[in-house]
Formats: structure tokens, sequence, C-alpha cells
């Protein structure tokens, strides 16, 4: 088992030759931040665990063009969950039939549980989802590696494959139209948001 | 169970589903795979007229030189087709493309990515962005690449190997490294040419990151960071790092309302 990041290169390098073990080891240690974004995306335990599925899935079909970024495939993955989770019915497609076959536990958590566990912090989230969705993919993947993962656009450009400066530009554009339209949605719901923000 | 973790059963499912699919999978011969960037299409929008990051100014510290190495293969083809480029010559490293889109059409490659040529691309002569350029390395086994796309659409391909070595930073009296970014990552001091071309200088890195927001982490920080009608500048040096010679513009504000503040005149938190 991948226990740090450090032993991620060799994870991956075995992955690449058909070691289902260090696929598993990959999945192990990234799975947690892939579906905590997933769930910031969708507000849906169900729907996240499923965009994850298909993220990782993915990681593997497109193997060969993966962007490893510091020895890490994290970003590559963020960005692929953030472009899936966008589109759900699109982005889960190839993938709907394998992962319906998935076993899941006994009386799982519904849409509704987390609402009502989460409340404030879902509404903000889906405040965050719509205003992403207003951007281009790529203008919301480099939002998303930057301000919620804190990754520098040097190491967001690396991951999307555009020039450092091209990352910056478009950063610097993206990050005013997502302040735009959760200005927008700070106007539209009052106090609400104010108090989300500071929680 | 918290509503940050996964169903455990449909995690553990879910492993051995992947680890299953991994080994399930026969080793296939390396196909190449590339793709073309998005970001070609996007000219940097920056005021000032001329304004440009420097990359691809071949004589600076930590510019790549390319060799190129054989014959520039040329293809031009409908719909999806597959371009061989023969074997690569003895010391390729790279391999230099250039795709042009000649109808409207979505050009899908090898790795899912895709390009888009809409109308708007067809009607200017010649067209305003040119072709998609780009510069990828070799992987074993490359000799050709498809591209897909619907029946009727047309492009062209021109490829040719390279044989790419990336020059070193230099370093200046402060210890600061200086020069072009490249596949090692981004220098102290950044390369960057004003003035509509006349002026070749250094921007600090960091000053660029702090303008450009890269140090804005948080949501609260983004609402503040209010861009409409707002530039933000920051010192051109020499390679000294503090020889002052011009002025590089971050921003994309136009228009009468619009101004340019320095960045030292912000409270940015960097």
């Amino acid at each position: 088992m991948v226990r740090s990041n450090e032993d991620e290169p060799a994870a991956w390098a075995a992955a690449l030759d058909n070691d289902g073990d260090g696929f598993a080891a990959i999945f192990d240690l990234h799975r947690d931040r892939v579906f905590r974004h997933a769930l910031r995306m969708t507000s849906n335990v169900h729907d996240a665990e499923d965009v994850t599925a298909a993220t990782f899935l993915e990681l593997w079909r497109r193997r060969s063009s993966v962007r490893v970024v510091d020895g890490s495939v994290l970003p590559w993955l963020l960005v692929t969950t953030t472009n899936l989770a966008r589109n759900l019915v699109r982005g889960l497609r190839r993938y709907r039939a394998l992962i319906t076959t998935l076993p899941r536990s006994e009386g799982a958590r519904s849409a509704e549980d987390v609402a009502l566990d989460r409340i404030e912090e879902m509404r903000f989230a889906t405040q965050v989802r719509e205003a992403l969705v207003t951007l281009s993919p790529s203008d919301a993947a480099l939002i998303t590696l930057t301000m919620f993962e804190h990754y520098s656009p040097g190491q967001a450009a690396a991951a999307l494959g555009i020039s450092d400066s091209a990352a910056r530009t478009r950063l610097h554009r993206a990050r005013t139209r997502m302040a735009t339209a959760l200005g927008a949605f700070s106007t539209a719901v009052g106090d609400g948001t104010t108090k989300e923000k500071s929680r | 169970m918290s509503t940050t973790e996964m169903d455990p059963v449909f995690t553990a499912a879910l492993r051995e589903v992947l680890a299953a699919t991994v080994e399930d999978t026969a080793p296939v011969r390396r196909r190449w795979r590339w793709r073309l960037r998005a970001g070609v299409f996007f000219g940097l929008t920056l005021v000032g007229g001329g304004v440009a990051l420097a990359a691809g100014v071949f004589s600076l510290p930590g510019a790549p030189i390319d060799t190129p190495l054989g014959n520039v293969v040329t293809a031009t083809r409908t719909g999806t087709a597959t371009i061989d480029l023969g074997p690569p010559p003895v010391g390729a490293t790279d391999l230099s493309l250039s795709l042009t889109c000649l109808t409207v059409g979505t050009f899908d490659f090898p790795n899912g990515s895709s390009m888009s040529c809409d109308a708007s691309d067809m009607n200017h002569q010649p067209p305003i962005d040119g072709p998609a350029s780009e510069v990828v390395p070799l992987s074993p086994g490359v000799d050709s690449v498809t591209i897909e796309t619907s029946a009727s659409a047309t492009w062209t391909l021109q490829a040719q190997y390279v044989n790419r070595v990336t020059t070193h930073w230099s370093v200046n009296a402060s210890g600061q490294t200086y020069g072009v970014q490249n596949q090692n990552g981004t220098p102290d001091l950044m390369a960057v040419v004003v003035d509509q071309g006349k002026t070749q200088g250094y921007i600090e890195a960091s000053e660029l990151n702090c303008a450009s927001g890269g140090d804005v982490k948080s949501l609260a920080q983004a609402l503040a960071w209010d861009t409409q009608n707002r530039n933000i500048s920051i010192p051109v040096y020499e390679s000294d790092g503090t020889t002052v010679i011009g002025t590089f513009v971050l921003g994309d504000a136009t228009g009468p309302n619009a101004k340019t503040v320095p960045l030292s005149s912000l409270s940015l938190g960097c």
C-alpha cells in the first residue's frame, strides 16, 4: 500500500505495467481527496461516489496521457473530477452500467441526509458549483486546483498542459468571473452568504 | 459514518474492480498520445500593446533549442485518418506538430481531448490564430497519429521530429535564476518583452504570482478580487533583479474607465 506521496511514482509506474495492486494503491492514496472534491461539486453523496468511481476509471483509460505533476496524478484526478461532475449525465455515461453494479451499504445515506447534516455547507457548495459551471471547463479546472486544492498556478498549468503564463492570465480572468458569479449569488441570497463565508 | 467519507462497501468494491480492470488489460504496443492545447488559441490578452512573455526567445537562458531532424511530413485529410510519420531519426527527442483546420469541425485526439473550429474561425483569411503548434515529447514506438473527426471535416497536419535541448537558466549576483520558463519550471526572474517588443527584461515570478492572484486562497479573497476595470502593473527589471527598466501590465481591462495600478499600491497579502 502506498502510505505517502513519496511512494506514488513507483506505484504509478507499477500500475502502468498492469499491476493491479499499484493502481489500487493510487486509489487508496487519493480517493478521499477526489471524493471530497466530488462532494463539493455535486452536494450529493451518491453522485459524488459515482463521480469518484468514474474519475479513477478514467485515470486508467487515459493513463498514457495523464499529466503527472510533481510526481503525482492527483491534480489530473481533480481536474477530471471537475469535468465529470459538471455534467453528470454525459460524464458518467461511459461507466454508468459498471458503476450501478457496485454494491452499497444498507441504508446508504441519501442526498436529504447530507442536506440536513450539513445544510449550510451544502448551500454554499451549490453556489460554488453553479459559479463554476459559468466558466469554461479549463477555467473551472484552474479555479479548482488553485483556490480549492491550493496548487500553485504553475502546477495547475502543468496539470492542464498549458503554459504557466497562459494559466496565470486565464486564472486572472477566471477569478474575476468566479467572483462576479458568486457576487450575484450573494446579492440574490442576501445575508445568508455572508454568514456561510465566515464559517 | 461521516458524510465526507465514501461508503466503505462501495469503496471496497470499486477498489476491487479497479485492480481487476488493470490486471485484465492486456499490454498493448504503446501508442503515441498527444493533445493540442486549448491554450494555443488563447492569445495573451494583456493591455499596453505588444506586451508578451518572452517564451520562445531562443537566445535567452533556459530556452529550448530545437534542431529539426528529417523531413516535414505534411498531410491533408478529410474525416478520421492516421498519418504515418516513419521511424524517428537517431537523436529525436520530440515531435513538432502543427494542425490547421480547413473546415468547421471538432477534431478528437487519442487522449480524448478535442479541438473545435467554428464558422468564425473560417471567416478570416489568413486565419487569426493560424495553426495550433506544439512540441511534444516522443514515446517509444511513436510512428503515427490518428485524428478523429466527422466525415466532412478537413484538416492539415505538419509534423517533424526534432532534437530538443533545454539550456540552463543564468544566475545573477543576488543568486536569482533568470531566463524563460521551461520543463524544469519557472526561474525567479521570468523573461518578458514590453514596449511593443522594444524592451526585453525580467519580471519577478513572485510578483507575477501575486499580481495574478496566485496567492488568493479563499473564496472570501476571491470575492474581494475586484478586477473589473482594473489592471495591475509590476516592474520589469534588468537581469540583476533591481534595475527597473519598464512596466508589465496584467489584466484585460480596457475602455475609458479602465485604470492600471501598481502592485505595490495594493494589499493582496503577498
